[in-house]
């Protein structure tokens, strides 16, 4: 069989639907069509392709072309000069995209011009599945190694305030939603009246705000920070009057909510094991829930998931940092989302809020060929990550970084990517070597100095 | 909170608790019948799984535990099946600080405070605890902190029930040490580790010697001795019925822990963090039986100068297993890690190296901590004659993704996620 799609509007549900006008009527693939010695293609071969969007297709190839992906499906045509990556028994997931990320570009601002593409951070977060990060109001791919093609967009989650706890800064954003309004409405008379009267003048958009006209337009979405549910109910009644889909980041108490979020077309960024304890002194339900994000997401609300600290920490707690972000996915489950919903939450919903779903977070044709293959399911404990690709190649190899190569090594025979599976041929020399690091360090019975009895346990 | 409606809370929740006892005094005399597909024993040593069992529960034992086959079920029994859950043993963190007023974590009087009670400030029964309650973790050791030598003396308590005296198993749990890497800071001077160490062993060997005058009286071959409420916690050790729980880090600590406390003054004892290069001295620890109780640091990376890994991330648990560690548990040190994440430090255990094809995680977090502190009779596995404290999970319970759905302690119902809201 031989998946083919139209590469400008192609997706894997597309592909799924012109399969067999594909089969039966276009006999030279776009593959063989396109081939130029300067394209560069790269195979992830065999895999269970857990495609996101689409469905799960077991023992899959990746085929992708400069970066992006071209095609998805079995028996594909791979062009000689592929790279091929033989990922048979393992699976293969969209990269992690991660909503917020502090310190993994190793620069803080302007990322195009800051940031160090060997950043032991974007290793680590690559070894946690991590493909593609928002840094600030920028969102970067993790592109190791390289110094172009990282940052997607910027400019994304514009922040707003509406709280009880400041009720001026409440009114003046209400006026400016209305002032808003009161424009879009004049301007769309105007638009009518001026058929008839050819001099009327166009209404001024003096003292309207942009950034506010924009989410009104639908064009731009405002991300707040609330947690209490007085507050997001307010949040949620101001976005179904003016009719904007509002993203609030926290949510601790959406779970009471829930209903007038989903609404209000409303997306929770949320830490599934967010804790705040009810006021005693009241009755009604209140604090966070571990059922919050399957209960905002059984309400309509799109769920993000993001870990209680976006930063990658090495100080030996683990499994609050964004290098268990599958982690904080799993609490989610616990509470009772779905697991495709709690993969989507670090997946394809946090790349719509940032508006980079066109590139990334899930594997479709057209997209970036950014995937992670893994030992096992993404959201059990005991699964790693064992190859990042980033647009279309290997960016992080589990048996060639110092981190974890020795923690259940990669058994002998899986092939590395620099290997071909072509018939006869034999294991590279190199890739040997490598696979050697694999046992552990031997104790060197050096002194230790005083430096680590800082520890700050009570 | 005012006073008013503490008190009516407090009226409320006498009312709920006279029948919340009445309804569990029906179901005792009944008897129950638990039906699973999977079954964790947990037994150490011994079986770690049953597929299709049984476990029958008289009063607040474990009255016969098998396979389907072989276990009738008595006439009149309660039958409850599980169906797809899997039933496990209750969780034990014998690192805990959150089932008392932490304002009294660091009381300090002396350079060690023995004397010292965590039981003082012992607050089982709230809000905290009864998330770990839903989280699976029912028994904790909650301890003083390590802001001196000696912080004093833990208590080991129950999470399930309603205030102190039902919920506590033994006073004094355990005595705390702190050898290194906190005690140096609660003092305006810096005392480092040859003081610490001196400090330390003084204090054994007048602890020791005390308890000792005390076994002789009791022996009658000796005069009664004074009381020293500084020192009658060495009564305790002197006879095993409670044990040093020793907060200890770093290679040569570790080691101090074995030779001093376990050789040199044959107290029982364990390691209670054991972390940064601690597990160098595993075989030590090993062959010295003294029990690695690990965390809340479930990593080493390298640190430059001090611990060299070739760049290695270690895996704390997975460090003491490869050097022949064979009794390794896990620990929160709640609140620096939350007690209902005591599951999760299993899991990252493993996700870090440790080998859990024999169920060790589990027996980590149950029969281990268990044995470690002297009670391994009454719980830690689904044996017979053991204590009925049993979590029923959607899955594998050191799983983020399961969700414990009930909790039985002392064969009662103490959480029923089919009757209140999902509390985690």
């Amino acid at each position: 069989m031989h998946i083919q799609t139209n590469k400008k509007t192609g997706s894997l549900r597309a592909a799924a639907l012109f399969l067999p006008l594909a089969m039966g009527l276009v006999a030279p693939t776009v593959a063989q069509e396109d081939e130029d010695p300067a394209d560069e293609w790269f195979v992830l071969q065999g895999g269970d392709v857990y495609t996101g969007t689409g469905a799960v297709l077991r023992g899959a190839s990746v085929l992708s072309k400069n970066g992006k992906i071209a095609e998805i499906g079995y028996d594909l045509y791979i062009p000689e000069e592929a790279e091929i990556l033989d990922v048979a028994g393992y699976r293969v997931y969209p990269g992690l995209v991660a909503i917020e990320s502090r310190g993994l570009f190793g620069g803080s601002s302007d990322l195009a011009n800051s940031v160090d593409p060997f950043s032991k951070n974007m290793v680590l977060a690559l070894s946690a599945g991590v493909t593609t990060a928002r840094s600030g109001s920028e969102v970067a791919k993790l592109r190791a190694g390289h110094i172009d093609g990282l940052v997607l967009t910027s400019g994304v989650l514009p922040g707003l305030s509406y709280s009880k706890s400041n009720p001026s800064g409440k009114r003046t954003l209400r006026q400016k939603f209305e002032a808003a309004v009161r424009y879009l409405e004049a301007y769309a008379q105007w638009e009518i009246d001026k058929k008839s009267d050819k001099d009327l003048k166009e209404p001024s958009d003096k003292g309207v705000d942009s950034s506010i006209l924009r989410y009104v337009r639908g064009e731009a979405r405002p991300v707040f920070s609330a947690s209490t549910r007085t507050d997001l109910l307010e949040i949620a009644r101001l976005a179904q009057r003016f009719g904007f889909r509002p993203i609030i980041n926290g949510c601790q108490e959406g779970w009471i909510v829930a209903d007038e979020l989903g609404r209000a077309g409303a997306s929770a960024i949320i830490t599934a094991r967010d804790r705040s304890t009810k006021s005693e002194q009241l009755v009604r339900t209140g604090g966070s829930s571990i059922e919050n994000a399957a209960i905002l997401h059984r309400a309509g609300v799109s769920v993000t998931i993001i870990p209680g600290s976006a930063g990658i920490s090495l100080g030996g707690i683990v499994g609050r940092d964004l290098m268990h972000l599958t982690v904080e996915a799993g609490f989610a489950v616990r509470g009772g989302l779905s697991e495709k919903a709690a993969l989507d939450g670090i997946t394809i919903e946090p790349a719509r809020l940032l508006g980079v779903e066109a590139r990334v977070g899930s594997i479709e044709v057209g997209k970036d060929a950014d995937m992670i293959v893994t030992d096992g399911d993404i959201l059990h404990y005991q699964t790693f990550v064992q190859w990042a690709v980033v647009s279309g190649e290997v960016v992080y190899d589990k048996e060639a970084e110092l981190f974890f190569a020795h923690i259940r090594p990669r058994p002998e025979g899986s092939l590395s990517p620099e290997e071909r599976v072509d018939a006869g041929e034999t294991a590279d020399e190199e890739i040997e070597e490598d696979s050697d690091d694999s046992d552990p360090p031997e104790e060197s019975g050096e002194e230790a100095g005083d430096e680590g009895d800082g520890d700050s346990r009570p | 909170m005012t006073l008013s409606s503490t008190r009516t809370v407090a009226c409320l929740a006498l009312c709920l608790l006279g029948l919340g006892s009445l309804s569990s005094a029906l179901d005792e005399e009944k008897g129950r019948a638990i039906l699973a597909r999977k079954i964790l024993i947990a037994a150490r040593p011994g079986p770690s799984v049953l597929d299709n069992g049984v476990i029958l529960i008289s009063g607040a034992r474990i009255e016969a535990v098998g396979p389907r086959s072989e276990i009738e079920i008595p006439e009149g029994y309660e039958v409850l099946d599980v169906g797809n859950h899997w039933v496990g043993p209750g969780f034990l963190d014998l690192h805990n600080h959150t089932a008392s007023d932490l304002r009294s974590l660091n009381d300090t009087v002396y350079l060690t405070n023995p004397g010292l009670r965590a039981v003082a400030g012992a607050l089982p029964d709230n809000p905290a605890m009864r998330v770990a309650l839903a989280a699976g973790v029912t028994s904790v050791l909650t301890i003083p902190g390590s802001g001196s030598n000696m912080g004093g003396q833990g208590v080991l308590q129950r999470t399930g029930f309603r205030g102190f005296e039902a919920n506590l198993i033994r006073n004094p749990g355990s005595l705390k040490l702190a050898q290194a890497g906190n005690p140096e800071r609660s003092q305006p001077w810096t005392p480092r580790r040859s003081f610490m160490n001196y400090n330390t062993r003084s204090t054994f060997r007048r602890g020791v010697a005390y308890a000792k005058r005390w076994s002789a009286f009791e022996a009658g071959t000796g005069e009664k001795p004074e009381r020293d409420l500084q020192f009658d916690i060495f009564r305790s050790l002197y006879k095993g019925e409670a044990q040093v729980s020793t907060h200890t880090q770093i290679h040569q600590v570790v080691l101090m822990t074995v030779t001093m406390v376990a050789i040199e003054f044959g107290l029982p004892v364990f390691i209670d963090h054991g972390t940064f290069d601690g597990f160098r001295a595993a075989p030590q620890a090993q062959a010295a039986g003294v029990n690695a109780i690990l965390g809340p640091r479930a990593i080493q990376p390298p640190i430059a100068g001090f611990i060299d890994t070739d760049g290695a991330i270690l895996g704390v648990a997975a460090s003491y297993q490869e050097r022949g560690h064979t009794t390794i548990g896990f620990n929160t040190d709640a609140p620096v890690i939350p007690e209902e994440e005591l599951p999760l430090q299993a899991a990252m255990g493993v996700h870090y190296g440790f080998d859990n094809s024999n169920m060790d995680a589990i027996r980590g977090l149950t029969i281990v901590p268990a044995m470690t502190v002297g009670l391994q009779a009454d719980q830690g596995s689904i044996e017979v004659g053991k204590y009925a404290d049993l979590i029923v999970t959607t899955g594998d319970p050191i799983d983020p993704r399961s969700s414990v759905e009930w909790v039985i302690q002392h064969g009662r119902t103490v959480y029923d996620t089919s009757k209140e809201r999902r509390r985690w």
